[in-house]
C-alpha cells in the first residue's frame, strides 16, 4: 500500500540531490504531506510485526511477567491500530476569524492561510541515523542495529559497498520515524522539493522491487541465503554479526524485570560515656552574706600584708619598734648601770676597805722617829685586763677630779710593739675596773687632760697620730677628733701632748712632739683637727749626704715638752741627743735659748709650781737635774742609777719632787730637808720585771700615782715627813702658804746659786722683741 | 587589681570593698581567671542591667569554654544548682553583686 507512493519523493530527490539522501538532515526536510503517507506506512510495519511474532511463537518460550493488577485489555483491543495522523490544518486556526481592515473601514473575515505555508512549531534534533549511512553501517558491522527478534543465532551480515545506494532507497521503509522526527529543518528546502515530487514519480517502480529484495533478505534470511550473496558478490566483505534482540515494546502492554536483593536486618549498637561529673552547690546570695565575707577577707588580707611584708622593711620597722624599746631599755639599762656602778664602788670600798683606811687615816708613825725621812704607803693597784702586757706610758690625775686619774696604755718595749692601745679612767673609788676605757688601734704613748673641759682627753698614739677623746661620749664613738692620717699626722711616734691657751678665735689648741723633730699644734675646729707645725727640731749634726747626692738635714727627735706655767708663749722641749730647747711660739725657726742638759733622751721636763724660773728635767742618763732658767748648768743634778722615766715636783711643796726609775723605785726628794740625798726612796715594783714609767702627784690629796710597764698603776700615799709644809716664821705669821713655799725655795736657791742669779734673761729677751 | 574606696566616718573605719572576691570556685586556674575578669568587666559595662551583664558573661564564656553556662548576677538570691565539676565559680563583686558562674549540659 504505502510503499508505492513512497518512492516519488525519493526517486525525484535523487535525481536532483543524489548525495543529500544519505544525510540526515536531507531527510528532515522531508513535507508534512509526505509525512501523514509514512506515518501510515510504520502503522502498517508495526502490526505486521505483530503478525510475525504470532507466527514465530513457537519458536521461544514466551514467559512473560504481569503484575498482578495489570488491567486486563482484550487482544483485539490491542490489536486494534491507533493511527496516529498529522494534517495539514492547523487545529489552532480559527476559521471565522475577522480583523478590521482599516483600507475598507470594517471588518472582514481573516484570508485562511495560503496552502503550503508551513511554519515550524516544534523543532526536534533526532539521534536516528540512516540505515544506509556510512555511519550506521559501521555500527552494524560493530554489533549494533535493527534485526528482528525471532533471530537468535548467529548472523553474517554483507556489506556492498557497490550497492550502497540500493539500500539507501530501503530505508524509508524500515524506518519510519526519521521523516517524522526531522519535520522541517529548512522550510526553503521543503518547498522547493515538494514540486519535484510530483515530476519526477514515473521513476519509482525500481527502487520499490530493489526495497523488496533488501527487505526479505532483512527479515528472515537463511544462511544458505547469504552465502549465495557472498559466492555472488565476491568482492563484498562477510562480517559475522552477533545475535542481538532489540525488543520493540508495546508501549500500553509491556512488563519490567526487577529482582530486590534481601534487605539486611538492622540492628542498633550504641555506647555511652560516662557522664562528666557532677555536684551539686548551694548557696544564698545576701548584703549582708556578701558584706561579710568582704570584711573576713579584707581582715586576712590586712593580716597577710602584715606577714608578707619585705622582711627588710619588716626589720626596718621592727628595728624602730625595738628603737623605741631601745631607748626605754637604754634608759633602764643606765639607771641600772648607774646602781651597778653605786654597788660596785660599795662592794670594793668593803673589799679595800682597810686600803681606804689607811688612805684615809692612816700615817706612818715611825716618821716621827726618823727625823728626815719618809715612806710611800702602797694603797690601790689599778689594772686593766686587757692590758696586763701594755705598758703605762703615761697618767695623769684629773685636775678636776681629785680621784680620777687618766692612763694611757702603750708599749715601751719597741723591739715587740703591741697592736692595740687603751685610754682608761680609773677611780681610786673603784679599784676594780676603770670608770672609762677605749682601746685605739695604736698603743697610747701619752696624754692631757684638759684643764678647762676635764672631760676632753688628747693622746698621741704611737703611730703618729692624736687624738681627742671625749669621756662624756660613749664608747662607741670613739674619738671625737683625730688627726689626719695622710696628711697632718706625725711621721714618728708622738712623746707628748699639751693642751694650750685657747686660739684667738676660742678654738682649744694642743701641742705635740714627735720623733720626726715638729712640734704641731693642733687646734680642734668642729670637727676636724687643724695642724700647725711650730717649730722644727734642727740638730747640730751636719746635713748627711742622700742616697742621690742630696743632702738631707737631721732633725733632733723631740721627746718631751714642757709649757711654762704663766707665759703660754714659751715652752721647753726635750729631744733624745739630750738638748732642752727653750721655745717660743713666735719663732719657729730659732730657739730661744739651748741647754745640754742630758747626755740621754730628756724624757719628762717640769715646771716648779711656785717659782717659774726652776724646772726639773730627767733622762735616760739616770739623771735628774733641776734648772734655773738663764743659768746653763743645773742647781741640781741626782744619780738615781737608773733610767729615770719621769719627775714631777709636788703641787704643795716648792721644793718637793718625786722621779720614777727604770729599777721600780719611786725617788722622793725634799730640797729643803735633804739637798743630796732623797728623802724616801721605795722600790714599788719588782725591778727584775717591771720598771717604773711615769708618775704623777694628786694635786690635792697626799697620794701619787705611778705606772708600771706591766700595766699597773700604783697609788701610793705619801708619808707625812714627806709632806711637810711650811711653818710660817714667828715674824710673820700671817703669810699663807704659797708665800711660805716661794721664800723657802728662793731661800735655798740663794745657797746654791753660784753666780748671782740674773733675774728676768727671759723677760729681757722677749721684752726686744 | 583590689581597688578599696576607703570611706573613713567620724574615726570608725569603713572600708567599701568592691574587688572581685571569689566565695567558691573548683575551677582551673586559667578558667577562674577568665571568668573573674569577664564578670568583672560585664558587672562594670553594665552596672544598671545584670540581665544583659549576665547574658555577656555566658556568651562569652560559652564562646571560649564550650557550650551550656549558666550565669546568675544579683544582689539577693538563693540558688541551689547541679553544675559539672571543676565548672563552678560563686564570686562578688563590687561590694554587693554575687555571681555565680556554673556549666551544665
Amino acid at each position: 500500500m504505502a510503499p508505492k507512493k513512497i518512492p516519488s519523493p525519493q526517486g525525484s530527490s535523487k535525481h536532483r540531490l543524489p548525495d543529500l539522501w544519505r544525510s540526515k538532515s536531507t531527510e528532515k526536510s522531508l513535507g508534512i504531506l509526505l509525512k501523514r503517507l509514512k506515518q501510515k506506512d510504520a502503522a502498517s510495519k508495526s502490526r505486521g510485526n505483530l503478525i510475525e511474532d504470532e507466527a514465530l511463537e513457537w519458536l521461544k518460550p514466551r514467559a512473560l511477567i504481569k503484575p498482578d493488577d495489570q488491567e486486563d485489555v482484550p487482544e483485539a483491543d490491542l490489536d486494534e491500530e491507533v493511527g496516529r495522523v498529522l494534517t495539514t490544518i492547523n487545529p489552532n486556526w480559527v476559521a471565522d476569524e475577522v480583523a478590521y481592515h482599516y483600507g475598507l473601514g470594517r471588518f472582514v473575515a481573516k484570508p485562511k492561510p495560503t496552502f503550503g505555508k508551513a511554519y515550524p512549531l516544534y523543532i526536534y534534533q533526532g539521534t536516528a541515523i540512516r540505515k544506509d549511512s556510512e555511519e550506521a553501517k559501521a555500527q552494524i558491522a560493530a554489533g549494533y542495529g535493527m534485526v528482528g527478534f525471532d533471530d537468535a543465532g548467529p548472523k553474517r551480515a554483507k556489506v556492498k559497498k557497490s550497492a550502497a545506494e540500493e539500500e539507501e532507497e530501503e530505508e524509508p521503509e524500515p524506518e519510519p520515524q526519521p521523516p517524522e522526527e526531522a519535520k522541517a529543518e529548512e522550510d526553503a528546502v521543503a518547498d522547493e522539493e515538494k514540486p519535484g515530487e510530483a515530476v519526477e514519480g514515473p521513476h519509482e517502480p525500481e527502487p520499490v522491487a530493489d526495497d523488496l529484495e533488501a527487505t526479505a533478505g532483512d527479515v528472515g534470511e537463511e544462511p544458505e541465503g547469504d552465502e549465495k550473496d557472498e559466492s555472488k558478490d565476491t568482492g563484498e566483505e562477510v562480517l559475522e554479526i552477533k545475535p542481538r534482540v532489540k525488543k520493540l515494546a508495546n508501549q500500553f502492554n509491556f512488563c519490567e524485570r526487577a529482582a530486590l536483593t534481601y534487605n539486611f536486618p538492622r540492628r542498633s549498637v550504641d555506647t555511652q560515656t560516662i557522664p562528666p561529673p557532677r555536684a551539686n552547690y548551694g548557696s544564698t546570695a545576701l548584703q549582708c552574706i556578701i558584706f561579710d565575707y568582704y570584711q573576713e577577707d579584707y581582715a586576712r588580707k590586712q593580716r597577710e600584708k602584715e606577714e608578707d611584708k619585705p622582711k627588710r622593711l619588716r626589720k626596718k620597722t621592727a628595728k624602730h619598734v625595738k628603737s623605741a624599746q631601745q631607748i626605754h631599755d637604754e634608759q633602764l639599762a643606765q639607771r641600772i648601770r648607774e646602781a651597778w656602778t653605786i654597788l660596785e664602788r660599795l662592794v670594793n670600798q668593803n673589799i679595800y676597805d682597810d686600803i681606804a683606811q689607811d688612805y684615809r687615816y692612816w700615817d706612818d708613825p715611825s716618821d716621827e722617829f726618823r727625823e728626815g725621812m719618809g715612806s710611800l704607803l702602797p694603797l690601790w693597784r689599778f689594772q686593766f685586763e686587757p692590758m696586763r702586757s701594755h705598758a703605762v706610758c703615761d697618767v695623769q690625775w684629773n685636775p678636776h677630779y681629785q680621784d680620777l686619774f687618766a692612763v694611757a696604755y702603750g708599749s715601751l718595749d719597741f723591739t715587740s710593739q703591741q697592736k692595740t692601745g687603751c685610754l682608761c679612767l680609773y677611780s681610786i673609788k673603784n679599784p676594780a675596773y676603770p670608770e672609762y676605757a677605749v682601746v685605739t688601734d695604736s698603743p697610747v704613748i701619752c696624754l692631757d687632760v684638759y684643764k678647762e673641759t676635764p672631760y676632753l682627753i688628747c693622746v698621741g698614739l704611737y703611730d703618729g697620730n692624736v687624738c681627742v677623746y671625749n669621756a662624756q661620749l660613749t664608747l662607741e664613738s670613739s674619738y671625737q677628733y683625730k688627726s689626719d692620717s695622710v696628711r697632718d699626722k706625725h711621721s714618728n711616734i708622738v712623746w707628748e701632748v699639751r693642751w694650750g691657751a685657747r686660739l684667738i678665735d676660742g678654738e682649744s689648741t694642743f701641742f705635740s712632739i714627735s720623733g720626726d723633730g715638729r712640734v704641731v699644734q693642733w687646734a680642734v675646729m668642729p670637727g676636724e683637727l687643724q695642724a700647725t707645725t711650730i717649730i722644727t727640731l734642727t740638730s747640730n749634726v751636719p746635713p748627711i749626704p742622700g742616697p742621690d747626692g742630696t743632702m738631707i738635714n737631721v732633725n733632733s727627735c723631740g721627746s718631751c715638752i714642757c709649757f711654762h706655767p704663766e707665759k703660754p708663749d714659751i715652752f721647753m722641749v726635750g729631744t733624745e741627743d739630750g738638748m732642752i730647747h727653750t721655745c717660743s711660739l713666735k719663732y719657729n725657726r730659732n730657739y730661744v735659748r739651748s741647754v745640754q742638759g742630758h747626755h740621754m733622751p730628756v724624757y719628762r721636763i717640769n715646771y716648779n709650781y711656785f717659782n717659774n724660773s726652776i724646772y726639773a728635767s730627767c733622762s735616760g742618763d739616770w739623771r735628774v737635774k733641776i734648772w734655773e732658767d738663764g743659768r746653763e748648768e743645773p742647781l741640781f743634778m741626782f744619780e738615781l742609777g737608773a733610767a729615770v722615766g719621769d719627775v714631777k715636783w709636788a703641787p704643795y711643796s716648792s721644793t718637793v719632787f718625786a722621779a720614777c726609775t727604770a729599777d721600780g723605785k719611786v725617788y722622793v726628794y725634799d730640797l729643803n730637808v735633804n739637798k743630796y740625798r732623797p728623802i724616801c726612796v721605795q722600790a714599788v715594783v719588782s725591778k727584775k720585771t717591771k720598771k717604773l714609767t711615769r708618775i704623777d702627784f694628786n694635786t690635792r690629796l697626799p697620794v701619787i700615782v705611778c705606772g708600771d710597764t706591766k700595766g699597773t698603776c700604783h697609788v701610793l700615799k705619801l708619808s707625812p715627813n714627806l709632806r711637810v709644809m711650811c711653818k710660817p716664821p714667828k715674824k710673820a705669821q700671817g703669810v699663807d702658804q704659797r708665800t711660805l713655799q716661794i721664800m723657802k725655795l728662793d731661800k735655798l736657791l740663794s745657797l746654791v746659786r753660784d753666780p748671782p742669779y740674773q733675774t728676768g734673761v727671759v723677760d729681757e729677751k722677749f721684752d726686744d722683741d | 587589681m583590689a581597688e578599696e574606696g576607703a570611706a573613713t566616718q567620724g574615726g570608725a573605719e569603713k572600708v567599701v570593698h568592691t574587688y572581685p572576691l571569689i566565695r567558691h570556685s573548683d575551677m582551673s586556674e586559667e578558667m577562674r581567671t577568665e571568668a573573674v575578669e569577664l564578670s568583672v568587666t560585664a558587672c562594670e559595662k553594665f552596672a544598671q542591667n545584670n540581665e544583659l551583664a549576665a547574658r555577656m558573661v555566658k556568651e562569652s564564656m560559652d564562646k571560649k569554654f564550650g557550650p551550656a553556662f549558666h550565669v546568675v548576677v544579683g544582689e539577693s538570691y538563693g540558688f541551689e544548682i547541679t553544675y559539672e565539676c571543676t565548672t563552678i565559680c560563686y564570686m562578688y563583686f563590687g561590694g554587693n553583686q554575687a555571681i555565680c558562674i556554673w556549666k551544665c549540659s
